[in-house]
């Protein structure tokens, strides 16, 4: 820390920036997957659940495998479990995608700290960071640009399912899923295992998410691991209009955000911390106000999708 | 993939072919045969069983009894995708396009095989090539919502023909077109069929299109057949026997009032501009005046923005600008404002714009009146069983068909849910009633008295907008007309000077496809 | 309905002027019908199929599911003790279910009963340390009161934003949760913190006069009975009032709504503020009646378990008292369960979680249980 405070105020943007990209990735993630599942026309609310499920499941199988890559697995794993459920409950007729969301974050919340109890304590194997600040002599620089393997692997999904959203075959159905299952129903195609796929996928890429909060960083287990991040990039997925690219810039915004607190105590200011923590989730309501219009459906909403009706 | 060969169109049979929903015998023993090369019509009211025939070819239903056979071989189709194999295809009413997508994006969605990865520029030329073979030619990078209603309904036509169907079915394609576009598109149709190209199947109600294009004719009546015989048999009036029986309501002329053109008008609307559901204007500034003992009706094909004219008069869609007065006063449709001018509006798809499903039939019909007595005691609280007095009044008077006045409002069937919707309406002394496409959906003796209803609120002094896209009830019943085209009004003129060729063209208007 | 049952009314009518025909007044006095015993039917079974998947889930883990059932029970509705607690329990969870209820009616999911608990306690220590000299009594009832209206004005808020810019109001009631407690936790841990406090960051107590005490012979305050009153009070408001019509009409269908001429908007947001106003009456009670200040204990999860709640009670006042009694049960014997079967306080989470998922998938069922009754 006091390698930090060397570098004075540019330390402090050093830290944003370099807190932009480590606190970024559970968003990137997540709201990276929740984009695939609204874009085939459902919304999964639960991925908050989802991330806390899946940070555990990671950090529980990492500690006690000594295997940070299979917990990676476990938290996918968990995540797919849990949008699996979603997607099954939602095929129903007549059930809200919405209340099932609410229902499966108490759920996932709920097993995991059921489930964690034991691994609050320990600590186990960490997620090997891909350096970045080799150049550098100064210590906290280094470690500031430690990045997280899971931002590298959620920037290429980012960029990898922008494309084929509109060049492959799938990208092309799960949008027309999205869009009208009117015409999904006459081209013989079923919009509920689209959707199930989709929301399968979502899942596990929040699961992963969760991962990189409990085996990069914070790189522990504990109930307070996550507070509402799961729902921050869902409202995120709005702000970037269902274009996973967006979702990727906005996710460093947030980032950024939500490390302007940490950042500000690092050179001793500790006034209002609980205030700057409340920052990313106002900033989320300002954009989700300035992306939200009550008379039209915002551009590029799929069109089954029922948040944006 | 090339869509026209060397072999002939299949001819499509029915033997024998039932299907029952519940209590519904929706199709009793049909028997038809659908000629290979030729367009044949299948006409039918609401309800007579024309969709379920042909959903069972489609492989969407399964029949409970009897065959399909095509070309004399019988076959079991149990899923569209048979169907489609065998060449089978259909073009429905409402639009299956994608609106967000591309016209290349969708055309692919309906290949049997899709590549993993697609190469647009490879599919765009190819989409391109087959397209200058065909009768319509559109663009295919555009997107599907900038186009218009009849390129839509092209772009549906050709998608089956490049899916490399013989035999399509056309569900009342013509609903949302001009006539000219509707022309057009049938006259190309026959050109195919003559052509050895297709075998078509027309499901209309319009003679005008039997008239004109088909060669043979099927009339379905209750899910029976009716008849079946070839066009040169097939006059209007015979026609109209097999679709309603032997008692054929004449369309009853109702008498013109004279027009009183000197009172001033009770509603008036003003440059009125508003946007549609995307944000595109739909209201250009229209001006429309109706007065008191008059029917003003607009005519006009659909998506005109009629639809918006009656959200605006609604309160369901703000204007931009413009202005609205009714009894001379501005109009903002605020509950007050509603009933101190006697305001009744009656909007197509009630279940949609003017009821509540959720809720009983009689607490719909309180819809108006549950805030002041005898439904209220005192100015808060209800009285609700003074709403089962009002709501046992109405069921019986309106002849609406419900277990109770307790059922929920969706066990009642499209036609008594209108009906509950026009109770709540007519019931009330009405000074100004608003009236969109009152008898769709409707039998031709509900309809006749729905006419019958709004005639008579105008005899008794009110003033009735009426917007239909039925020129046919517009000329019956409307003192004067108007022409609603590109969210303006067109043309005008009183219904003694009016001549269906004009007004045909007027409606036509920027939609010169 | 037919004229043979006229004479077998049993509510008098006026001779001389028989307005209303006797069999309309016995058709409503006649039992539930079909269609009213549903909805609670579907939730019923839905709470069966959910304690028979955790007795799974703990069986699995070794635990006998009788066992469970048996310590569900007595933790919850078996003793004296353990009735008192579920009531003390159910008091905060059944206001909080109004928060999601209310707003239902008009058509939007709130979630935000967490949040709006939270303000609720603030509204009410603020109110309670400006008024210190006040009258017991008079000193209560502003307390609960300023809870009521800083809880309602803020989900209202939300409302607000939903007519205005078309805001989805899940997720922005579920943004305000979040940022309630951090305006929680900023206040505790300095402009209202209460120092000589030293266990754990409380904000300044309300003077003792203001406690709401308990009802004589009984362990439980009177927060439950507070609760009961105002549900029943909020199914005569929504079933006999012209507004609670309106709402009706709001909720079943805006369009048909705005073709009515109802104003829209304030029915909403007025619905909003009604069911915040419901959970900040909750937080105010927990602080009026239970803690005496703010603190974190103010954060527990009623909020969310409020929202289970007005599921299984499908969105009727009447039917939240018996739910709520039973999800209070269920959090008052999560504490046995710790102790009997060393598991965590978080396997009632994972019940309720469970519960809820039960309670939603059955509403596929609606209407099947009913026989065929499409008219001509």
């Amino acid at each position: 820390m006091t390698a930090a405070s060397e570098l004075g105020w540019w330390g402090v943007l050093f830290a944003i920036f370099a807190g932009a990209i480590r606190i970024s990735t559970p968003y990137l993630l997540v709201s990276v997957g929740e984009t695939i599942t609204e874009k085939s026309g459902r919304t999964n609310l639960g991925l908050e659940g989802t991330l806390v499920l899946g940070a555990m499941c990671a950090f529980a199988t990492s500690y006690l495998t000594g295997s940070p890559w299979l917990g990676v697995v476990a938290a996918g794993v968990a995540g797919a479990s849990l949008g699996l459920v979603h997607a099954l409950i939602c095929n129903l007729p007549r059930v809200n995608d919405i209340a099932v969301g609410i229902a499966l974050f108490l759920l996932g919340v709920g097993l995991a700290f059921y489930f964690g109890k034991p691994f609050i304590e320990p600590r186990g194997t960490m997620l090997p960071g891909i350096g970045f600040g080799f150049w550098s002599s100064n210590p906290a620089i280094r470690s500031g640009l430690e990045v997280n393997p899971l931002f590298i692997l959620g920037l290429f999904l980012a960029v990898f399912l922008q494309w084929a959203l509109v060049h492959t075959r799938w990208g092309l159905l799960l949008r027309m899923a999205g869009e009208s299952e009117d015409a999904a129903r006459a081209v013989g195609r079923s919009v509920q295992s689209i959707r199930t796929y989709a929301t399968v996928f979502g899942g596990f890429i929040s699961g992963l998410g969760g991962a990189s909060l409990s085996l990069f960083y914070p790189g522990n287990w504990n109930e307070g691991l996550s507070s509402g991040q799961g729902l921050m990039a869902i409202a995120l997925v709005i702000f970037a209009r269902w274009n996973p690219i967006r979702c990727f810039y906005a996710s460093l915004l947030f980032g950024g955000a939500s490390a302007i607190g940490p950042a500000l105590q690092s050179v001793g200011i500790n006034q209002g911390y609980y205030l700057f923590n409340a920052a990313p989730y106002v900033l989320t309501l300002l954009l989700l106000i300035y992306s939200s219009s009550a008379s039209y459906r915002l551009a590029g909403a799929p069109s089954e999708l029922s948040l944006s009706r | 993939m090339m869509a026209m060969s060397v072999n002939t169109p299949p001819t499509v049979e029915v033997r024998n072919l039932s299907k029952r929903f519940g209590s519904l015998q929706a199709l009793d023993s049909v028997s038809t045969r659908f000629a290979s090369s030729r367009l044949h019509a299948l006409l039918g009211e609401n309800g007579a069983g024309k969709s379920t025939l042909v959903k069972c070819l489609l492989g969407y239903y399964q029949a409970d009894a009897g065959e399909v056979a095509i070309d004399g071989t019988a076959v079991r189709i149990s899923h569209p995708g048979q169907a489609h194999a065998l060449g089978l295809g259909m073009v429905y009413q409402h639009f299956t396009v994608v609106p967000e997508m591309t016209v290349a994006e969708n055309f692919i969605l309906g290949k049997e095989k899709l590549p993993a990865r697609i190469r647009w520029s490879d599919e765009n030329d190819m989409l391109r090539a087959f397209m200058a073979t065909m009768p319509f030619q559109l663009d295919p990078e555009r997107k599907v919502s900038t186009l218009a209603a009849g390129e839509k309904q092209k772009l549906e036509i050709i998608k089956q023909l490049y899916l490399g169907r013989r035999f399509l079915v056309l569900d009342e394609p013509t609903s949302v077109l001009t006539p000219a576009e509707a022309d057009e598109v049938l006259g190309e149709m026959r050109r195919l069929a003559n052509a050895n190209e297709l075998t078509v199947v027309l499901i209309t109600h319009k003679f005008r299109e039997v008239e004109k294009f088909a060669q043979d004719v099927t009339v379905l009546r209750g899910g029976r057949l009716a008849g079946s015989l070839s066009q040169k048999e097939a006059s209007k009036n015979a026609l109209a026997g097999m679709m309603f029986g032997s008692n054929v309501p004449d369309r009853p002329r109702f008498s013109a009032t004279a027009a009183a053109n000197e009172t001033a008008p009770y509603l008036r609307i003003a440059d009125l501009h508003a946007d549609g559901e995307r944000g595109t204007p739909a209201l250009n500034g229209v001006d429309i005046v109706v007065r008191p003992g008059q029917i003003v009706g607009l005519a006009g094909v659909s998506g005109n923005g009629q639809k918006e004219l009656v959200e605006v008069l609604a309160g369901q869609r703000a204007a931009k600008s413009g202005a609205v007065y009714v009894d001379g006063k501005a109009y903002s449709g605020t509950r007050r404002e509603i009933k101190r001018a006697g305001v009744s509006l009656i909007a197509e798809e009630p279940l949609t714009n003017s009821a509540v499903r959720s809720l009983s039939v009689m607490e719909n019909l309180a819809l108006r009146q549950f805030d002041e007595p005898p439904l209220t005691f005192g100015r808060y609280f209800l009285n609700r069983m003074q709403f089962l007095v009002l709501a046992r009044n109405l069921i019986a008077r309106y002849r609406i068909h419900a277990s109770s006045p307790f059922a929920r409002l969706d066990t009642l069937s499209g036609g008594n849910v209108q009906r509950v919707v026009l109770a709540r309406e007519l019931s009330r002394d009405v000074n100004l009633l608003i009236i969109q496409n009152p008898c769709f959906g409707l039998d031709e003796a509900a309809a006749t008295e729905i006419r019958k209803q709004i005639v008579q609120a105008r005899d008794r002094g009110a003033a009735v907008l009426l917007v239909s896209e039925d020129l046919d009830e517009i000329m019956e019943i409307a003192d004067r007309i108007l022409v609603f085209s590109g969210g303006v009004v067109t043309y005008e003129t009183d219904r003694d000077k009016a001549e269906v060729y004009e007004i045909g063209r007027h409606m036509a208007g920027a939609h010169a496809a | 309905m037919s004229a043979s049952q006229e004479s077998r009314s049993p509510v008098r009518i006026p001779e001389s002027e028989p307005r209303i025909p006797p069999d309309i007044a016995r058709r409503f006095l006649t039992l539930p019908s079909r269609e009213r015993l549903e909805p609670f039917i579907l939730s019923l079974g839905a709470l069966i199929v959910a304690m028979l998947l955790f007795g799974a889930f703990m069986a699995l883990q070794g635990i006998h599911p009788l066992d469970l059932y048996r310590a569900l029970y007595v933790g919850s509705f078996g003793t004296r003790i353990s009735i008192e607690n579920s009531l003390t329990f159910a008091a905060p969870i059944l206001l909080a279910a109004l928060c999601t209820l209310i707003p239902a009616r008009v058509g939007l999911l709130v979630i935000g009963g967490e949040g709006a608990i939270v303000l609720g306690g603030l509204g009410a220590v603020l109110a309670g340390t400006a008024a210190s000299g006040a009258p017991a009594l008079l000193g209560t009832t502003l307390c609960l009161t300023a809870g009521a209206i800083c809880g309602g004005a803020w989900i209202a808020f939300a409302g607000a934003l939903k007519r205005g810019r078309g805001v989805n109001e899940t997720i922005s009631t579920l943004l305000l949760n979040y940022i309630a407690i951090a305006i929680l936790n900023h206040l505790i841990s300095g402009p209202i913190r209460d120092f000589s406090q030293t266990l754990k960051a409380q904000s300044w107590s309300i003077p003792s006069q203001f406690m709401l005490g308990n009802i004589p012979g009984w362990s439980v305050h009177w927060g439950i009975v507070i609760g009961v009153i105002v549900c029943v009070g909020l199914h005569i408001f929504l079933r006999y009032t012209t507004f609670g019509f309106s709402m009706d009409i709001v909720g079943g269908n805006n369009r048909a709504a705005q073709m009515s001429g109802l104003p829209i908007t304030a029915i909403v947001v007025v619905s909003c503020f009604l069911g915040g106003a419901a959970a900040g009456l909750a937080g105010a009670i927990e602080v009026v009646a239970v803690h005496g200040a703010a603190s974190e204990s103010l954060v527990v999860g009623f909020g969310y378990t409020g929202i289970l709640v007005a599921f299984l009670s499908r969105q009727k006042p009447l039917a939240v008292i018996l739910f709520a009694l039973l999800m209070g049960g269920i959090a008052a014997s999560g504490g046995l369960l710790q102790r009997r079967f060393d598991v965590p306080y978080a396997a009632t989470a994972v019940l309720q979680g469970i519960i809820f998922l039960c309670v939603l998938a059955s509403n596929a069922l609606n209407g099947r249980l009913l026989p065929e009754r499409k008219s001509p």
